[in-house]
């Protein structure tokens, strides 16, 4: 399923959809944080000494001086409201433009999709203006150590199961390789935990395709393509949508004999020559014709070819249209005097009395 | 504790490390050739042996081979005789390694632009290089392992496991792909055919991948990194939880080239499998470099020595994630034949090899000269230029790997081809071929300051051929052999660890290719196909003489797409008596499995003759030569007698009336071009080409053209 899904075009729109919730999402979270986050803590890691006596001009708490505490969390306050409006107007903005371009998609995506997609970001937006507006405005009393997301952090240590820097001695291993020695830490949680569902996802993955079968190999996908194609071939057929050696009838708007001049300029010159004269294959312009004259042999030679005689089947490299189109162009040539015709080869060709017949 | 005083051979790291950066600069360059002819085809030069085809697998060789190659033994020459803290086992024999490898690399090059080529990637070389090549290798075990036994330090570090499970996994996959039986000096054909040999091909192909150009880097990771940044390494225990599963689970993966292949579902579903398993144990690597780092973050900043080892081995964590997502079938079905996997390729060598080699070449080469490095700040340009390179590279190539992919799937509401002549597809991206030899040409300037550089520092040092060193002689004290401390002891063991290695990295080669070679159901045979005829025979060889398989494939996938544009589906049983197989690997020009009867003969000659006369616009190099050049069938009986002896049922003592059937066939094919108007010649080696390409893909004669009418 997934397979033929990700092979047509229609329907891929999901994706710059799904990227940009995430990174959405993702920038608002940060942006909070970075508001957020504990000044003294970030002054504290901005101006931890560097080794011996580098640079000595990272000095932070040069900047801010004079204005205490309050007055920074003030303006900070102030900023951080002004900075929340403009971002919520250029990211709802951007959003809303974005998306509203997705929804020229005709198939994959449904309506509806969309507009919950537009209710979520307009959500989270909304979340993110709220929570400026709240942690911006207003004065605050004590500057208490407010870690947001902490939870995240200890989570990460969790995960991690590092023995801090400051007590790695603890840890050193005896050996000593060149000067080079080695932690013992543990090995991280989270680096087991994706071992291990990396082995389960290979379990499950050689049970499902060979021992229950319930995944799809590689002939029977492909049987269920082109089962699905058929069927809809079959529809096409039924509306007439094709044009074919029986049904082709020969065009006579200019739309349709530029699309074949150019086809044949594309394809065709090589072995008949720029002006149809005949090179490697036969005179195009003069009343004999090898494989018969009129719309539908035209047709019926460019679609299966001659390849006994050296003549491509072009059907897999020109849709019926096109066909048509070039077909149409060579009658169109029909009587035209090229600059060094090849003889003529084949038979005269009579126009058949039918009145049914296209031409 | 009697101290003994011996010296360690700092020459033969200087040689080694000079060949690196030779050798580099000329491999880049090449690449930057090839990367050229891709959107300004006249840098073929209209010639033979410099040909798209032919001068792509120089490059290859030079900048796996020769650049990392070179870098690997200068890494692990120093190193070793620093954590052994002995001097190596046998100077004739690092002079014989060192001198035996350069030679190999200049004849690879002068051969390979002359054509003598297997045409398996990586391992293109014909036999008498593949002989001389196992010798070297050998010579550089003995010395290594000699340097270990005398070792005056017990336990092995890490990186030393990664230097001996790159050396017995580099043996072992070198032997098994090169079993070839010769034909002539410079020729010779896989004993292994078809669906086997692209098993065989691939398990060797990205095991190469996993220990040339990762364990070893590893190993050179684990010494380098600790040593320029001055930290402890962060875990012992992940380097050996992921030491092990990955030397074990990366040999697994080489199926993961042949999805949607003709290879048997079982073995492609284990190479994905493994391939996703084998994420945890790569980023062990990357974790434990990164963690190293701890407590000297700050210094990161500072030290561009530290900026390529950090950049290195993020490289080297992304590589191995978007490898195992490019092992899953759905993205596989979208990356294979396309440039998104010129992309990852590059990523790993420019970002994990390239930089790690940087970073060590930045450390080691004032250390050697006893001086400081003659411009920081270059070497920061360097970084910034070679990361520029990188990110043009990858993200142009991954635009256009994308591109074509969903242009060659893509059908009209009519259901037909949206893009039916396949050269718009190749035309669609040349302006991103564009970007990326602007990639490689900032990243080969930044290898040229390099050079520079490390040419001024080497000038303002003095050089040591022998550095003086001490070390108490080795107490020969037993490790228990108990729980917790079992690894320490194998530590102290290098023959037991060596054959556990071995061991280890067997299995997943043989759980892999005893059911492909014994089971036959594997490979189901076709009544209809038959052998190749003498001159057909002839013209494939010269198909992979030109290296035509750089550019096509042959290999069509089970997807409608593929069927529409090419015909049915390729089936195990048609490669049966492909000695090599020529699948290929990506498609710059369109697949070829189904070319026979396409075309009249006449097209052929015509199109090899002058590309552009029947694809206007095409990028495919002009072979005039075939035209004029004879075909040599002075050959003929011997290529028919190595055939049979390989498994190919030509009847006993065809030899005798090979080359009459294949004038005999030869002069059908030039009768008929003639007629056509085209001056042909019956013994030329055009008419031998012609033939192979009008066999391919007839032998099951089920278009999908003639099933539907």
């Amino acid at each position: 399923m997934f397979n033929h899904y990700l092979q047509s075009i229609e329907g891929v729109g999901i994706y710059p959809i799904f990227s940009l919730l995430v990174f959405f999402i993702f920038f608002v979270v940060m942006l909070i944080w970075m508001l957020k986050a504990d000044k003294s803590h970030l002054k504290k890691m901005s101006e931890l000494p560097l080794d011996k006596d580098e640079d000595s001009d990272n000095n932070y708490s040069k900047i801010n001086s004079g204005k205490t505490k309050q007055e920074i969390m003030n303006n900070r306050n102030k900023f951080s409201t002004k900075l929340g409006l403009l971002l919520f107007f250029i990211l709802a903005g951007s959003s809303f433009s974005t998306l509203s371009a997705q929804t020229t998609q005709p198939e994959g995506i449904t309506q509806s999709y969309i507009e919950l997609m537009l209710i979520l970001v307009f959500g989270i937006t909304l979340m993110a203006f709220a929570l400026l507006f709240y942690f911006g405005m207003g004065e605050k009393k004590k500057e208490p150590e407010f870690h947001p997301f902490s939870f995240l952090t200890k989570i990460k240590d969790k995960m991690m199961g590092a023995v801090p820097v400051e007590q790695e001695d603890e840890i050193l291993l005896e050996d000593d390789y060149d000067g080079i020695k080695e932690l013992d830490n543990r090995v991280p949680p989270w680096f087991n935990l994706l071992f291990l569902i990396t082995i389960i996802f290979a379990i499950y993955y050689l049970l499902d395709y060979h021992v229950f079968k319930t995944g799809k190999l590689q002939a029977q996908e492909y049987q269920e393509e082109m089962h699905a194609a058929a069927i809809q071939q079959a529809e096409l057929m039924k509306t007439g949508a094709f044009v074919n050696e029986n049904t082709v009838t020969r065009l006579m708007d200019d739309a349709s004999l530029d699309a074949g001049k150019n086809i044949f300029k594309t394809n065709c010159v090589p072995c008949h020559g720029p002006d149809a004269g005949g090179v490697i294959g036969p005179n195009l312009t003069d009343d004999y014709w090898i494989h018969g004259g009129g719309i539908k042999n035209i047709f019926h030679t460019i679609k299966y070819g001659v390849p006994a005689k050296g003549m491509i089947s072009w059907q897999t490299q020109l849709n019926p249209k096109q066909i048509q189109d070039v077909a149409s162009y060579i009658m169109s040539l029909h009587g035209t005097k090229p600059a060094n015709p090849k003889p003529p080869q084949g038979t005269l060709y009579v126009k058949p009395q039918d009145s049914a017949s296209a031409n | 504790m009697e101290l003994e005083r011996f010296s360690y051979d700092n020459k033969i790291v200087k040689q080694f490390g000079i060949a690196t950066i030779v050798w580099g600069v000329v491999g880049m360059l090449v690449g930057l050739l090839i990367a050229s002819q891709l959107f300004y085809p006249a840098l073929n030069f209209n010639l033979q042996y410099t040909t798209f085809g032919r001068i792509r697998p120089i490059h290859t060789n030079a900048v796996i081979f020769a650049f990392v190659g070179n870098a690997i033994f200068m890494g692990v020459y120093h190193s070793l005789q620093r954590l052994c803290k002995a001097r190596m086992y046998s100077d004739l024999l690092s002079k014989i390694h060192f001198w035996g490898w350069q030679l190999i690399i200049v004849v690879a090059a002068v051969t390979l632009a002359l054509g003598f080529t297997t045409s398996k990637e990586y391992a293109e070389l014909e036999w008498p290089i593949d002989i001389a090549i196992t010798l070297i290798w050998v010579a550089f075990g003995i010395n290594m392992f000699g340097t270990i036994f005398k070792r005056r330090e017990k336990h092995l570090y890490v990186a030393i496991w990664f230097y001996i499970a790159t050396w017995v996994t580099v043996a072992i996959l070198h032997i098994v792909n090169s079993i070839e039986i010769p034909v002539a000096f410079w020729k010779s054909y896989p004993v292994y055919a078809g669906v086997q040999d692209a098993l065989v091909q691939w398990w060797y192909g990205h095991n190469a991948v996993a220990f040339f150009l990762t364990t070893p880097y590893l190993g050179l990771m684990y010494y380098y990194l600790p040593k320029a940044a001055k930290r402890p390494i962060y875990s012992y225990k992940l380097s050996i939880i992921h030491f092990w599963s990955l030397i074990f689970i990366y040999i697994w993966a080489g199926p993961h080239h042949l999805l949607y292949s003709a290879l048997p579902d079982w073995a492609q579903s284990l190479g994905t499998a493994f391939s996703i398993m084998l994420i945890a144990p790569s980023w062990g690597g990357m974790i434990n470099g990164l963690l190293t780092l701890r407590g000297a973050w700050d210094k990161v900043r500072q030290d561009p020595i530290l900026k390529f080892m950090v950049v290195a081995v993020t490289a080297y964590g992304m590589a191995t994630f978007e490898g195992p997502m490019l092992s899953l079938k759905n993205v596989n079905a979208i990356a294979h034949f396309t440039d998104w996997i010129i992309a990852h390729v590059h990523i790993g060598a420019l970002g994990w090899n390239g930089f790690l080699t940087f970073g060590i070449l930045y450390w080691l080469i004032p250390k050697l000269w006893k001086t400081e490095l003659f411009s920081k700040k270059l070497a920061n340009i360097h970084f910034w230029l070679g990361t520029l390179g990188i990110v043009f590279y990858a993200s142009s190539m991954y635009w256009s790997g994308i591109t074509q992919s969903l242009m060659w799937k893509q059908f009209t509401p009519l259901g037909t081809l949206q893009y039916p002549n396949f050269l718009e597809t190749t035309l669609q991206i040349i302006p991103m071929y564009m970007i990326r030899a602007t990639g490689g040409l900032l990243y080969l300037s930044g290898v040229l300051l390099m050079v520079y550089n490390l040419y001024k520092t080497a000038k303002q040092g003095t050089f040591e051929d022998n550095e003086a060193a001490e070390a108490p002689a080795l107490v020969k004290v037993e490790d228990p052999f108990v729980k917790g401390k079992r690894h320490r002891w194998l530590e102290g063991k290098p023959i037991q660890f060596l054959l556990v290695s071995m061991v280890v990295v067997m299995i997943g080669g043989l759980v892999e290719f005893i059911p492909t070679f014994l089971v036959k159901s594997n490979i189901p045979t076709i009544a209809s196909v038959h052998p190749y005829t003498p001159l057909e025979l002839q013209g494939r060889d010269i198909y992979i003489r030109e290296g035509c398989v750089g550019c096509h494939s042959q290999l069509i996938r089970p997807f409608r797409s593929e069927t529409e544009r090419y015909g049915e589906y390729s089936k195990a049983g048609e490669y049966v008596y492909d000695h090599p197989f020529l699948w290929g690997s990506k498609r710059t020009g369109p697949d070829l499995h189904r070319e026979g009867g396409k075309y009249p003969n006449m097209w052929h000659y015509l199109h090899m003759e002058n590309p552009s006369s029947m694809s206007p616009g095409s990028i495919m190099p002009a072979f005039p030569w075939l035209l004029t050049q004879n075909l040599d069938t002075t050959t003929t009986v011997a290529k028919i007698s190595a055939m049979r002896s390989i498994g190919v049922p030509y009847p006993a003592g065809y030899e005798k009336y090979a080359n009459q059937d294949l004038n005999a066939q030869a002069d059908s094919i030039a009768n008929d071009l003639m007629k056509a108007g085209v001056p042909a010649e019956n013994n030329k080696e055009i008419i031998a080409l012609i033939a192979y390409l009008q066999r391919l893909g007839t032998d099951i004669k089920v278009n999908k053209q003639q099933v539907q009418k």
